[in-house]
């Protein structure tokens, strides 16, 4: 009778960590948008003590030349507007910190180049549930920890993945334009050589013509 | 004895009942605020593969009502990298949308003000936005496979490996098309150098052979 109780409270245990795990239903968001001068994000923070990851990657700017290399300035705002975190003029950055509100946390880009730029932005909450411990049967909860820990430590995975394919997409645009620009320094260094030494031999055959009408008049 | 067990069960039941509702308050937090000006439009974009389901939810977050009380509306639309229209929206204050590429690319969602909105006023649009993995239902899978608890979690967890895994693939396919282009880059660089300065050779030897000719034509050689 009592070991049945006791399979009883295990199997609620059970349950009770599922549904902890369930509702957190995570991931993080990745999305690009462009631009102009200034640009405001919110994201909602549920739970005090979570790591808040953030990344964000300039991924081009509209630049006549192709070539910015100047950043955005980011600056984050807990839920009560004191400033939280402050980056200038980067054109790529990830930064973490420990959430201490739970709340509303704004995060406010700016750009100071006169051209519009593309960035690719991520915010990803880390939850870590603690397990109630009334519920206590040694048999689930410390795996029920453990996957919550692996949960965890692929959705930081797939934050990562997200800054590096933003970083890739970056490089291939400036690899595109660098091959691009080869092309046409060569085109125009040799019009310009083939030009100049056109001008030369005119101008020679001009002060030529001029000192020969000269001196054989 | 008897009584300690049933006052166990009835605690447990308790627990499991607190932790059920807390766990439908309380909302999936991964929707993110975009700022909306009064006028103009907000665009947000993401580069999505082929064959990926796409969720997404989005509505307007009363921040500051006016004196009316008034939600403003807003309208949507989705367009796929080659410009077809996905899904398009007129003045509401909520709304979904699903669907799988078919094309490889930028997905656009743009946003914009219907109607007449106090000019200067800022209010947010809450997006929730989900590719892929996330977008999966997981409680019609559990229902059809007739699987739950740790079993349910453990195969959550594999097809995130598995999608890892295969962004990873896709970020290998990438960085061999950008070595391909780097190499091509390099290669035009070394022949286009070498063919500038074979122009200018070729150049400064015509000059010479038209400028010897010229002068020898005017008799000053």
């Amino acid at each position: 009778m009592e070991s049945r109780g006791r399979s009883h409270v295990g199997v609620t245990a059970m349950v009770v960590g599922l549904l902890v795990i369930a509702s957190q239903m995570q991931g993080s968001i990745g999305i690009r948008f462009v631009i102009d001068r200034e640009e405001c994000f919110s994201h909602e923070v549920q739970y005090e003590g979570d790591t808040l990851h953030a990344s964000f990657v300039v991924i081009k700017a509209d630049t006549p030349w192709s070539y910015g290399d100047e950043g955005v300035d980011l600056v984050i705002k807990g839920p009560s507007g004191e400033q939280i975190n402050e980056i200038h003029d980067k054109t790529s950055d990830k930064l973490e910190f420990v959430v201490q509100k739970k709340g509303p946390y704004r995060f406010c880009f700016t750009n100071k180049s006169p051209y519009h730029e593309t960035i690719d932005f991520d915010v990803h909450v880390g939850h870590f549930s603690y397990f109630d411990p009334h519920a206590k049967d040694e048999h689930f909860a410390p795996l029920l920890t453990e996957i919550a820990k692996l949960e965890e430590a692929l959705y930081n995975i797939q934050f990562e993945q997200h800054w590096l394919e933003a970083q890739t997409d970056r490089q291939a645009i400036v690899n595109e334009g660098m091959s691009r620009r080869a092309v046409h320094k060569a085109m125009i260094e040799s019009a310009a050589l083939i030009g100049v030494s056109v001008l030369q031999v005119y101008l020679l055959q001009r002060l030529f013509e001029r000192k020969l009408g000269t001196s054989r008049v | 004895m008897a009584l300690k067990i049933f006052r166990n069960a009835r605690l447990a039941v308790l627990l499991v009942e607190l932790v059920y509702l807390m766990g439908f308050l309380v909302p999936s937090a991964k929707a993110i605020w975009l700022t909306m000006p009064s006028s103009g439009t907000k665009c947000v974009s993401e580069e999505i593969q082929t064959k990926v389901v796409v969720l997404a939810d989005y509505y307007v977050v009363d921040d500051t009502p006016d004196e009316n009380h008034n939600i403003p509306t807003i309208s949507a639309r989705v367009t796929s990298p080659y410009g077809n229209n996905l899904y398009h929206a007129d003045n509401v204050t909520h709304g979904q949308f699903a669907f799988t590429t078919t094309e490889s690319g930028n997905y656009l969602a743009c946003f914009w003000v219907d109607g007449q909105v106090k000019e200067g006023s800022i209010f947010s649009i809450s997006l929730d936005w989900r590719t892929g993995i996330s977008a999966k239902d997981w409680e019609s899978v559990a229902k059809k496979e007739k699987i739950d608890g740790v079993e349910l979690e453990l195969i959550k967890l594999e097809a995130a490996v598995q999608a890892i895994h295969e962004n990873l693939l896709f970020l290998k396919t990438r960085e061999a098309e950008m070595r391909e282009v780097s190499e091509t880059t390099n290669a035009r660089v070394a022949w286009l150098s070498i063919l500038s300065l074979g122009v200018c050779i070729a150049v400064a030897a015509l000059q010479l052979w038209h400028l010897k000719r010229y002068f020898q034509k005017k008799k000053l050689i």
